[in-house]
């Protein structure tokens, strides 16, 4: 057998006394952990229940906690430096934890693992490798946040995680140094006193400060509702949304006890990037706050003491916070239902607001206009209505039927489908998809819109949908389910991209920066075919941020309809990054981005790119007149 | 205060209008219906009026059916109760036959005001409101923005041509017809229509409140506005051209 130089330490025996003391110590660190960990877990149990919590698939919830929890994929994926040191820290953790249970057990004389036995000896040497890697992770957070000090961490520095950084640095230098004193011997002794006692102090501490999310965060990957944004249906007759404590569901609280303020959703917010009140993290921290001042029993409002309502509607629902969150907390749900409960009770009070809500109640789009503008586009066109024998129904969403801009877009791609002898019609009649409602929490008037627009669909027999809008492509095939089976539909950037073989290239290719849609990329996973449709028409220039970390144009969540923003505008720090490129041209694949940047780009003046939408892009390399 | 606001239920504005196979009406299958507009605005005053001083909004709608809807619209926004007049055919009434109506349900109330739009967004006669007043001997004003509840009665302001307002008093009970624009109109809520459901609805018959239809004004023909489309070339020099362009705007379309 190997010798190894030097194996773990222990002390060789401890007396009544010091098992007693360390009895006493155990039970009262267990007891302060239990004193602030059990209120929580009661308010989180005695929250509502989630109407529509299904444990099935069983498998997606044990991939996510594998790749996630385990993996640290997005902890490491985001943000690699930190995202490294916090996966050393949690793979340090996960092989220390056999070490710890070893360690007790050995305090009360029912040690399992010797350190001159086989399997012990090999185990404590991988822990100690693990917890090498482990103090080397905390030692580069504690720079970071009392150096380096990014901005999202806060602008107040937080002692607390300072004090546990320490311990956790001691732990594992406590059980490292172990390895180079005699087995028995005093120096021994006093190791495993003060390991045990780190850790004793490390246990009442986590219930107390953002290291919860050390107990509660694979739990809250392991149950979140998965998909994107996925808002969850309203349960009876007095469910409005949320609005007060008894709105609050296990998934929600379960997830406000969750943050771990790394502030990833702040750093990458729209809104709170540009001047606005709304901080997605404090929106989080805000619930629970409610939740320890309040409880989930109570009547008291949750837009009041602890969030604003202000904020609330200040969220252009772009995903970026729920995409970034790496302890599975879901804010769309949370946002959209926030603002469900201030829109369903009528307490939300908005000019812009309820002009769009009554253009809606009234007539059929969101712009307000008259439906017959829609019908003499179509026209003007010469689109074909859509009769049951073509193979797409070509949808044309507000900007697409009533938007000058939408307009052209239509018209542009309409073109690309005869040149490819695709078959399509458009409805005689289209009613808005409801994309801005829902955002904006109007389950009355998203419902109206939905069952109307299905029956619709269903009358004229639409087996497929294409549409230039990802809103709308998004509300009707996720959104639209709650209330019917929506026909099959695709953003016309995955038409395009289908057919691109048969497209003609750009003889000379000018260089395009493409944006990400929020709606596309985050919401449907759609990042490389537009980019190749892209490709085909120019040289393809990425923005600094893209794909997943695209940011938004400032349109969404019904923000386009409302009125001047507080701070900076989301469009113009969007259109400046995108110009920034030098890029001749910048590329979008929704209509809302276009229009927002339109107005941005401009502001800008002279030697601003030009705008143009993929489908365009594609159109312009066509031949001149009739198809191919 | 208690406040009776008579509100018509009207194709919605985007509907495709047809005329029927008579000639005397539209086709009314498959249309889509709404509240009047300045009957909606007639609404949010009376629910203002309640929130300020108390009291409680009754609607009042008459015709077939179909009208059940905007009344549970109405309830939804806030009414309190809703009275439902049933009449079949409500193109066989004229403005007198529904004004008439309108009074004797209007009558059993006894309120202490009565709201109601301008004009219909159908048939813009613009005299229902008015006959009401007549028929029930009570004051009225009429192109009102915004009610003011004093003392001794109302403070109203009226809209007048130009730019124009006027601000007039007048006793309680009285009859006042809204003009559209003076209020922010609220959005039905989902917890407004819930809510709504177990508001009251009492049907009445024209036969119950003893009147009978008695057209004095018939609908002979009704007809689609004919579409024109017309070029007019201006020559001369820009200046000439300017003033003809000018004097053509403002007294031929009449848009300047």
């Amino acid at each position: 057998m190997i010798q190894l130089p030097f194996t773990l330490a222990e002390p060789d025996g401890f007396s009544l006394w010091e098992r007693f003391t360390f009895a006493a110590l155990t039970l009262t660190s267990a007891a302060l952990f239990w004193r602030r960990f059990g209120p929580i877990l009661q308010r989180i149990l005695h929250s509502r229940k989630d109407a529509d919590f299904r444990l099935a698939p069983v498998g997606r919830r044990v991939w996510e906690f594998v790749w996630e929890v385990l993996c640290q994929s997005k902890v490491i994926r985001q943000r690699p430096l930190p995202g490294l040191a916090h996966a050393l820290v949690f793979w340090g953790f996960c092989a220390f934890a056999v070490v710890t249970l070893n360690h007790f057990a050995y305090g009360l004389g029912l040690g399992f693992l010797s350190p001159d036995g086989w399997v012990g000896r090999c185990y404590f040497y991988l822990a100690a490798v693990f917890a090498t890697a482990c103090a080397g992770g905390i030692l580069g957070l504690f720079v970071r946040r009392f150096a380096v000090r990014p901005r999202w961490l806060g602008a107040k520095l937080s002692y607390e995680s300072g004090f546990i950084a320490l311990l956790i640095f001691a732990l594992m230098a406590t059980y490292l140094a172990a390895f180079f004193v005699a087995d028995g011997s005093p120096a021994a002794r006093a190791l495993w006193w003060a390991h045990t006692l780190t850790l004793l102090v490390f246990l009442p501490i986590i219930p107390h400060t953002k290291h919860l999310h050390l107990v509660l965060s694979p739990a809250t990957v392991f149950l979140s509702r998965g998909g994107f944004s996925r808002i969850p249906a309203l349960a009876g007759d007095e469910d409005f949304g949320l609005v007060a404590g008894t709105d609050l569901t296990r998934l929600v609280s379960l997830q406000a006890y969750s943050c771990v303020e790394c502030g990833r959703c702040m750093e990458h917010c729209p809104a709170a990037n540009t001047g606005k009140v709304l901080n997605p993290k404090e929106i989080v921290l805000g619930l629970r706050g409610y939740l320890n001042e309040y409880g989930p029993a109570s009547a008291e409002p949750l837009l009041g003491k602890y969030n604003r309502q202000e904020a609330v509607f200040q969220c252009t629902t772009c995903g970026a916070c729920e995409f970034q969150c790496p302890v599975g907390i879901e804010h769309l749900p949370i946002m959209v239902g926030l603002r469900r409960g201030a829109v369903n009770t009528g307490t939300w009070e908005d000019e812009h607001g309820a002009k769009l809500f009554l253009a809606l109640e009234r007539g059929s789009n969101a712009l307000g206009m008259s439906a017959t503008e829609r019908d003499k586009f179509i026209q003007k066109q010469e689109l074909p209505i859509f009769d049951g024998t073509q193979e797409y129904c070509l949808w044309l969403g507000c900007m697409g039927g009533y938007d000058p801009k939408g307009r052209e877009i239509v018209a542009d791609f309409a073109r690309v489908m005869r040149y490819l002898g695709t078959s399509f019609g458009v409805l005689r009649k289209e009613k808005c998809t409801g994309d801005p409602v829902r955002r904006l929490g109007n389950d009355l008037l998203f419902e109206q819109l939905a069952q109307a627009n299905l029956e619709a669909l269903a009358q004229n027999k639409v087996k497929k949908i294409v549409s230039i809008c990802p809103h709308c492509v998004r509300t009707i095939a996720e959104d639209w389910k709650q209330y019917g089976t929506p026909p099959e539909i695709e953003h016309h950037s995955e038409f395009l991209a289908r057919h691109l073989s048969r497209l003609p290239r750009a003889a000379e290719k000018e260089t395009v920066v493409y944006h990400d849609p929020c709606y596309l990329g985050r919401y449907r996973d759609v990042f490389e075919e537009p980019r190749k449709v892209v490709a085909q028409a120019g040289e393809l220039v990425e923005a600094p941020r893209s794909h997943e970390r695209s940011f938004c144009c400032g349109a969404g969540g019904g923000l386009a309809f409302l009125g001047e923003e507080q701070g900076e505008r989301v469009s113009q720090v969007r259109a400046a990054e995108l110009a920034a490129t030098g890029a001749k041209t910048v590329g979008t694949a929704c209509p809302f981005c276009n229009s927002m940047f339109r107005d941005a780009l401009a502001a800008g003046g002279e030697g601003a790119p030009q705008l143009l939408d993929i489908a365009q892009l594609t159109a312009r390399n066509l031949p001149a007149g009739g198809a191919g | 205060m208690k406040i009776v606001v008579a509100i018509k239920q009207v194709p919605e504005r985007d509907a495709p209008l047809r005329i029927d196979a008579a000639g005397k009406w539209i086709e009314e299958a498959d249309l889509q219906w709404a509240m009047n507009e300045s009957d909606a605005y007639a609404l949010e005053e009376a629910l203002q009026l309640k929130e300020k001083h108390g009291g409680e909004v009754v609607v009042l709608s008459a015709g077939p059916e179909r009208v059940g809807s905007t009344i549970r619209e109405a309830l939804a926004k806030g009414a309190d109760r809703g009275i439902h007049v049933d009449c079949d055919n409500p193109a066989q009434w004229d403005a007198l036959g529904m004004a008439r109506l309108l009074a004797e349900a209007i009558r059993g109330e006894s309120p202490d005001l009565v709201l109601t739009g301008l004009q219909s967004d159908d048939l813009g006669l613009g005299q229902t409101g008015v006959i009401v007043a007549e028929l029930l001997g009570l004051p009225h004003a009429s192109l009102i923005l915004h009610v003011e509840k004093t003392d001794a009665g109302l403070k109203v302001k009226r809209e007048l041509e130009e730019g124009w307002f006027q601000e007039i008093e007048l006793p309680v009970p009285a009859v006042l017809t809204i003009q559209s624009g003076g209020n922010k109109l609220r959005y039905a809520t989902l917890m407004g229509i819930k809510r709504a459901k177990t508001k009251e609805v009492r049907r009445v018959t024209a036969a119950e409140l003893g009147v009978a239809s008695n057209a004095v004004v018939a609908l002979e023909r009704i007809a689609v506005p004919q579409k024109q489309k017309s070029t007019q070339m201006l020559t001369g020099s820009p200046k000439d051209v300017a003033a003809t362009l000018v004097e053509k705007l403002k007294f031929e379309v009449r848009v300047l």
